[in-house]
């Protein structure tokens, strides 16, 4: 690392602390449905999946299925809302889709991100120095840390949720 | 001081990862008009879809040349700025070694290319391209991510959105008179930062291993090749840069990340500035990364 500096960090700005952007919402169910499907109402479709249904989901789409109990709606102009949940190993999306009255897919939003790791909660009175220490700061934060650079997160769960709503309407709604 | 506007974010899975848009105060659906530009740049530049204009150039440029549009020949006459300007440390054209790696998909009746190097891609006129090497195969991955997020930012800018933050995955630019507080991962403490910063009016991207892995476990390997060695490189478990735009931060990351040491002229040329942190835990920064973070403020 020749002619870097070794890097100290800013004492009054927060580091080592645990991460509120990684725990977003962004939209709730009723307003996802008012931007996916604008003008149009969406009534509450209630679904209970037989086991044979969720057999036929899981060997259609290679996703597990979690919950037999849906969360969809049917739409005025024909199509469905749904609002799903995927899980990583640290992170819990709820997401929701919707679909076309041809079955296509018209839109994901997300509604909900969180990630969690086992030592955050184990470092809490570790972490509990670093509160207050923004106060101080010399740029005047007070806002929280809301957007993190990192490595990709990926979206590969989502890619594996929908591919399941979409078995799980070829089989249970179609 | 509190800032009187509300944030509103919304956020969609686009890019292989969660990207996030951050509007103040104002009304979403000019959201859409910027999802719509990332999803053109999906469309036309990933890897992974075989309709991409990207998979037409991987297929059909050893036979002659192929005429693409005016975004995706940008993207390309920017990553030969980078290829020419780094010595060829940065080259999108170690897709076949990505793909050896497992991490980019392979598929049926490709051919393994003897090493070739952005210097076998033509660029030529009527935004025309042409591979001198057979089976020859771009990966955009290093440079489309940041184009994507700076050209949401431009329609954003365009239907008169004053002030936002548009982050895909950690690739991400700040716009407008507010400052935006940034942490950036700790790749030892995933769930944590290690150090954070104000961005104003420019861009941060960051690349690292601990999303990224896909090998065993601890193993500390990243998507990154060497295009000289076409070996993986691990001194560095995390390079973040700050620039001026997506594309030169989210390109930049890559140069710092395979040849650190040569990297600082590279950086001071296009105006980045740079912090890195080793495998061994020590964190290392460009000359000038505090004025920055200070004068951004």
């Amino acid at each position: 690392m020749k002619d870097w500096i070794p890097f100290v960090a800013v004492p009054a700005v927060a580091t080592g602390s645990a991460l509120p952007g990684v725990a977003n919402t962004y939209l709730t169910v009723e307003q996802a449905q008012k931007t996916i499907f604008p003008g149009a109402s969406c009534t509450q479709f209630p679904v209970t999946l037989t086991p044979d249904q969720q057999k036929k989901i899981e060997s259609r789409s290679k996703v597990g299925v979690r919950s037999r109990d849906l969360k969809v709606w049917r739409v005025s102009n024909g199509g469905w809302f749904f609002v799903d949940e995927v899980l990583g190993k640290h992170e819990y999306i709820t997401y929701a889709m919707g679909l076309t009255a041809n079955g296509a897919v018209k839109q994901i939003e997300i509604l909900d991100y969180r990630e969690t790791y086992g030592y955050q909660i184990r470092d809490e009175p570790w972490r509990q120095q670093f509160v207050g220490k923004t106060a101080d700061s010399p740029l005047n934060l007070d806002q929280d840390i809301r957007n993190i650079s990192g490595a990709t997160l990926s979206s590969r769960h989502i890619t594996d949720g929908v591919r399941r709503l979409l078995a799980t309407y070829e089989v249970a709604l179609h | 001081m509190k800032s009187p506007c509300i944030e509103f974010k919304r956020a969609r899975p686009l890019l292989g990862t969660i990207v996030e848009i951050t509007l103040l105060g104002t009304d979403l659906s000019r959201c859409e008009q910027a999802f719509g530009a990332i999803t053109l740049v999906q469309q036309r530049m990933s890897f992974h879809d075989p309709s991409s204009t990207l998979s037409r150039i991987n297929t059909d440029a050893s036979n002659g040349p192929v005429a693409v549009d005016d975004k995706t020949f940008r993207v390309l006459r920017m990553a030969h700025l980078f290829y020419s300007s780094t010595n060829g440390i940065f080259d999108p054209t170690i897709a076949p070694q990505l793909q050896r790696a497992g991490f980019l998909p392979r598929r049926r009746g490709e051919r393994q290319p003897r090493a070739a190097s952005f210097g076998d891609v033509e660029l030529l006129p009527k935004k025309r391209i042409r591979f001198r090497r057979a089976g020859t195969r771009l990966d955009l991955g290093g440079i489309a991510k940041g184009f994507a997020v700076d050209e949401a930012v431009t329609i954003l800018r365009r239907t008169g959105i004053k002030c936002g933050l548009v982050n895909a995955g950690g690739d991400l630019r700040a716009f407008g008179p507010r400052p935006f507080a940034v942490g950036i991962r700790d790749p030892r403490r995933p769930g944590t930062t290690f150090a954070s910063l104000v961005l104003k009016n420019c861009a941060l991207a960051t690349s690292a291993h601990y999303f990224a892995a896909r090998l065993k476990p601890g193993a500390q390997l990243g998507p990154f090749v060497d295009p000289q060695f076409g070996e993986f490189r691990s001194e560095l478990a995390s390079v973040t840069v700050v620039a001026k735009r997506a594309l030169i931060a989210d390109a930049l990351t890559k140069v710092v990340m395979l040849d650190p040491d040569n990297s600082l002229a590279i950086l001071q040329r296009f105006a980045g500035e740079s912090l890195v942190c080793t495998t061994q835990g020590t964190v290392f920064s460009t000359p000038y990364w505090h004025e920055r973070l200070q004068a951004a403020a």
